[in-house]
C-alpha cells in the first residue's frame, strides 16, 4: 500500500498558514512544471471513495459538504490534487479554520476498490472566542480598545464581532453579525450595531452617529451585489465656539433610514496597486421613504482601469463622480454631502478644502467628480527587488475634479456647465507604499493649479494615507 | 456660581467693543406654536424685553434646532456680527462691552440687591417651571413630551424626550428638588413673588424710575407664566394673587412691546 503525501507534489502548495487568500494563489495554477509528472500519473485512472474531515469539534459537518464535494469528481491524481488544492482554499476562506492539511491515501477496508482513493483534511478549528486589547495615543486623546471574536459562533462560519474603544474624549462600539449561506460563501448577510464619533476639523463639525443596519451581499454574473438597509441617529455640533454660523445652523439631531444598492466589478488583480484590470462600482442611497427625517437621494459611482506597459509601469485612468439630489423641499444635510481634495483624491489641495465654504470652514458640495491619470513606476534601479522594494513605487500623476452646488431647477446642460467651470487641477510626482492589501501611504510633491479663492493648497510636498484614492 | 460662570464666558469674547450694535442682530428660540417649553419661552422673552429696553434692535428667529445650535446648549442665544452669546447674563455682559447697559445708574449696593433678586428669579421660578414641565408627570405627558419631541421622527422623538426628562429630573435631585411635591413647589413659587412684590412696593420698576436687567428677567417669566395655558392655572393662580407683579406685567408689555407693534 503506497500512500501518496499531498506534500510530495511541490507546485501545490498545500501547506502553510496563509490565512489571507491570495487572489493570484487560485488564478495561476502552476501547469507547466506539472508536465513531467503528468506524464507517469495521467494514465492511472482514479476514483475518490471517502472524504474525511478530522478535527472538526464545533463546526457543523453540512457546511463543510458543500465547500469539499467537488473531490468526488476528480478522474485522476493530478485532478485530485487540485481538487484538493482548492477545497483547501475554500474552507481557509471561511475563516474558522487556523490550518488545514490535505492527506491522500489509497483506499482501505473491505469496499476499497483497487484505484480507490480516500482523501483527508485535518483541520484545526480557531477558538471559540478570540480577544485582542489596544492603546492608542493621539493629540490630547488616549484610547483603549478592547476587541472580541467568536468566529465560528453557530458552527456554521458565523461571526460574531465586538469592538469597544474607551478613549479621554469618546467612546465607540461597533457589533456586527455575520452569516454566510452555506456552501457560498459570496451570498451572506451582516447586521451591525455601531457608535462613532467623528471630528471634522476641515468643517469643524463633530458628528456622533448612533445606527443599526442590515446588509445582503450575493453575486450576480460577475458582479458583487449589496442591498442595505441603514438606520442611523446622527447628531452634530459644533467643534469650537468659533465653528461658523453655517455649520452651527445645522447643529443638532436628525434620523436618517436609508435603503442603499451597491453594484461592483473588480478585475484587477490587487486592490491597492494592480497592474491590470478594471474595477467599477455604482452605488446609490435613497433616504426618507422608510422613515426619519432625512430625504435624499444619492449616487456614486467609481472606475478604474489599470493597463501593464513596458518595464513593469502601469498606467492607471480613474474617475469618481456623484450627485446628491435633496428631496422633499428639505436642504441637503452637511453629513451627507460629498467632499473633495487631500493627499488620496485631488492631490496639492488640503483634505477635503475645495468647494463651498463658510468663514474658513468647508461645507460640502452635492455634485462632484474626479477623474486622475497615474503612471507608475518601480523604483529606480530597483532596490530591493522580489522582497521589500515590491511594495513601494513611484509615480507622476494628474488630477482634476470640481465639487459644487446644483441648482436642481435647472436644465442638464447647465449642470455639465457648472461642473466644468473653476476646475481645480494638479499635477505631480511622488513615491507610493502599499501597506498589506488595504491602505497605502503617498509622499508627493504636488503642483496645484486651477486654484478658487476660498480653496486651502498644499503646495509642495504632502504625505497622506488613505484605503481609497483617486 | 452662576455670576463667575458667566463672567467666564465674557472672557472668552475677543474684543468686540469696537463695533457698534449692527442692524443686522438675530435672536434665535424654538419654534414658537409647537415646540417651545415654558422655560424656554421666559427665558427668551427675558432677552427680548432686555434688548427692547437697551434699545437694540433684534430679529427672532425660530428655529427646531435652536437648542442644539447653543453655545451652552440653553435657550436664547444672539447672533451680533460674528459673536454668538447665550443666555441672558453673558448677554447683558456682551452688550455692557458694546456700551449699552440699563445698570451703569446703580451704585454698588444696588447692583448687589440686583445680582441677588436675579439669582432668586432664576433658582426659584425657572427651576419651578423645570420642574412642572418635566417633573410633573401630567404635564411631562400632555404637554411636554410632545412639544419637545415635535420636530424629529419617531423613534428618536420619544428617545430624545426621555433624554431630556431624565437629565432634568437629574438636575432637580442634585438641587434638591427630586423629592418635592407640586404643591411644595407652588408655595415656593409664592415665596419668590412674595420677595418680588414687596421689593417692587409701589415703585414703577424694582430700581425705581429706570428698568434693569432684573425687569427683563422678572418680566420675562411672569408673563410667560400667565399667558401660557398648562394642565393647571395653579402657577398663574400663585402669580396674581400679588396685584403690584400684575400691573408691572402690564406696564412692560405697553411700554416695550405694544406701542413698538403698533
Amino acid at each position: 500500500m503506497g500512500t501518496v503525501h499531498a506534500k510530495s507534489l511541490d507546485p501545490l502548495p498545500m501547506h502553510g498558514r496563509d490565512l489571507g487568500v491570495n487572489p493570484d494563489d487560485l488564478v495561476e495554477t502552476p501547469e507547466v512544471e506539472q508536465e513531467a509528472k503528468q506524464e507517469i500519473l495521467e494514465n492511472k485512472d482514479v476514483v475518490v471513495q471517502h472524504v474525511n474531515i478530522q478535527g472538526l469539534g464545533r463546526t457543523k459537518e453540512d457546511l463543510l459538504g458543500y465547500e469539499i464535494s467537488d473531490v468526488f469528481h476528480a478522474r485522476n491524481l493530478i485532478e485530485v490534487m487540485k481538487k484538493a488544492h482548492v477545497a483547501r482554499q475554500r474552507l481557509l476562506r471561511l475563516g474558522i479554520f487556523k490550518e488545514v492539511e490535505v492527506l491522500i491515501d489509497t483506499s482501505e477496508g473491505s469496499d476499497a476498490l483497487p484505484n480507490g482513493l480516500d482523501v483527508t483534511f485535518e483541520v484545526t478549528e480557531i477558538k471559540r472566542l478570540t480577544g485582542s486589547y489596544n492603546t492608542m495615543v493621539g493629540n490630547n486623546e488616549g484610547n483603549m480598545v478592547l476587541g472580541l471574536k467568536l468566529p465560528n459562533m453557530l458552527g456554521r462560519a458565523e461571526k460574531l464581532t465586538f469592538q469597544f474603544s474607551y478613549g479621554t474624549k469618546e467612546t465607540s462600539y461597533g457589533l456586527s453579525f455575520f452569516k454566510p449561506q452555506p456552501g457560498s460563501f459570496e451570498r451572506n448577510l451582516a447586521l451591525n450595531l455601531y457608535k462613532v464619533t467623528g471630528q471634522f476639523s476641515w468643517s469643524s463639525l463633530k458628528e456622533t452617529d448612533r445606527g443599526l443596519s442590515a446588509e445582503l451581499n450575493f453575486p450576480v454574473g460577475g458582479t458583487n451585489q449589496t442591498l442595505k438597509w441603514e438606520g442611523v441617529w446622527r447628531e452634530l455640533g459644533c467643534l469650537a465656539r468659533s465653528t461658523s454660523f453655517a455649520v452651527r445652523e445645522e447643529s443638532g439631531h436628525s434620523l436618517k433610514s436609508a435603503l442603499s444598492h451597491t453594484m461592483s466589478v473588480d478585475s484587477r488583480n490587487s486592490a491597492i496597486l494592480p497592474s491590470r484590470g478594471a474595477f467599477f462600482r455604482l452605488s446609490q442611497e435613497l433616504a426618507g421613504y422608510t422613515g426619519g427625517d432625512v430625504r435624499f437621494l444619492k449616487e456614486d459611482v467609481e472606475l478604474q482601469v489599470n493597463r501593464r506597459l513596458f518595464w513593469d509601469s502601469v498606467v492607471s485612468a480613474s474617475l469618481w463622480a456623484g450627485m446628491l439630489y435633496p428631496l422633499g423641499g428639505k436642504a441637503s444635510c452637511i453629513a451627507d454631502r460629498f467632499y473633495l481634495g487631500g493627499p488620496t483624491s485631488i492631490r496639492g489641495f488640503g483634505m477635503y478644502n475645495i468647494g463651498p465654504q463658510s468663514e474658513g470652514d468647508y461645507l460640502g458640495g452635492e455634485a462632484y467628480w474626479a477623474g486622475g491619470l497615474h503612471l507608475y513606476t518601480p523604483l529606480p534601479f530597483r532596490p530591493g527587488k522580489g522582497g521589500f522594494g515590491d511594495l513601494f513605487r513611484t509615480h507622476f500623476f494628474l488630477n482634476a475634479g470640481n465639487l459644487c452646488n446644483l441648482n436642481y431647477g435647472d436644465c442638464p446642460r447647465t449642470h455639465l456647465q457648472r461642473l466644468a467651470e473653476c476646475i481645480r487641477w494638479s499635477y505631480g510626482a511622488g513615491i507610493v507604499l502599499r501597506l498589506g492589501n488595504i491602505a497605502r501611504l503617498e509622499l508627493n510633491y504636488c503642483v496645484p493649479m486651477g486654484v478658487q479663492s476660498g480653496d486651502r493648497i498644499c503646495d509642495g510636498v504632502q504625505f497622506g494615507a488613505g484605503i481609497r484614492f483617486l | 456660581f452662576l455670576v463667575n460662570h458667566d463672567l467666564l464666558w465674557v472672557n472668552q469674547i475677543p474684543d468686540v467693543s469696537a463695533e457698534p450694535w449692527p442692524e443686522s442682530a438675530t435672536l434665535y428660540q424654538p419654534l414658537k406654536e409647537d415646540q417651545v417649553l415654558l422655560s424656554d419661552c421666559a427665558s427668551s422673552l427675558a432677552v427680548q424685553t432686555y434688548l427692547r429696553m437697551c434699545g437694540l434692535p433684534v430679529e427672532v428667529m425660530y428655529r427646531a434646532n435652536a437648542e442644539y445650535m447653543s453655545p451652552s446648549g440653553k435657550i436664547p442665544f444672539i447672533h451680533v456680527g460674528n459673536q454668538v452669546v447665550s443666555e441672558l447674563g453673558p448677554i447683558v455682559q456682551f452688550t455692557k462691552a458694546k456700551g449699552h447697559s440699563l445698570s451703569d445708574g446703580l451704585d454698588d449696593v444696588q447692583r448687589a440687591e440686583m445680582k441677588a433678586y436675579m439669582e432668586l428669579v432664576n433658582n426659584m421660578l425657572l427651576t419651578a417651571e423645570l420642574y412642572i414641565q418635566w417633573c410633573d408627570d401630567a404635564t411631562a405627558t400632555g404637554i411636554t413630551r410632545p412639544r419637545y419631541s415635535s420636530p424629529y421622527s419617531w423613534p428618536l422623538s420619544s428617545f430624545l424626550a426621555y433624554q431630556k426628562q431624565w437629565e432634568v429630573r437629574r438636575k432637580m435631585n442634585a438641587i434638591g428638588w427630586g423629592g418635592k411635591t407640586l404643591e411644595q413647589v407652588y408655595e415656593d413659587v409664592n415665596q419668590c413673588c412674595q420677595a418680588l412684590s414687596q421689593r417692587l412696593g409701589t415703585q414703577p420698576f424694582f430700581f425705581n424710575k429706570q428698568p434693569t436687567e432684573l425687569d427683563a428677567l422678572v418680566f420675562g417669566h411672569l408673563f410667560t407664566i400667565l399667558t401660557t395655558r398648562l394642565t393647571s392655572t395653579e402657577l398663574a393662580e400663585r402669580i396674581k394673587s400679588h396685584s403690584n407683579l400684575l400691573s408691572f406685567c402690564r406696564r412692560i408689555e405697553q411700554t416695550y412691546f405694544e406701542d413698538k407693534s403698533s
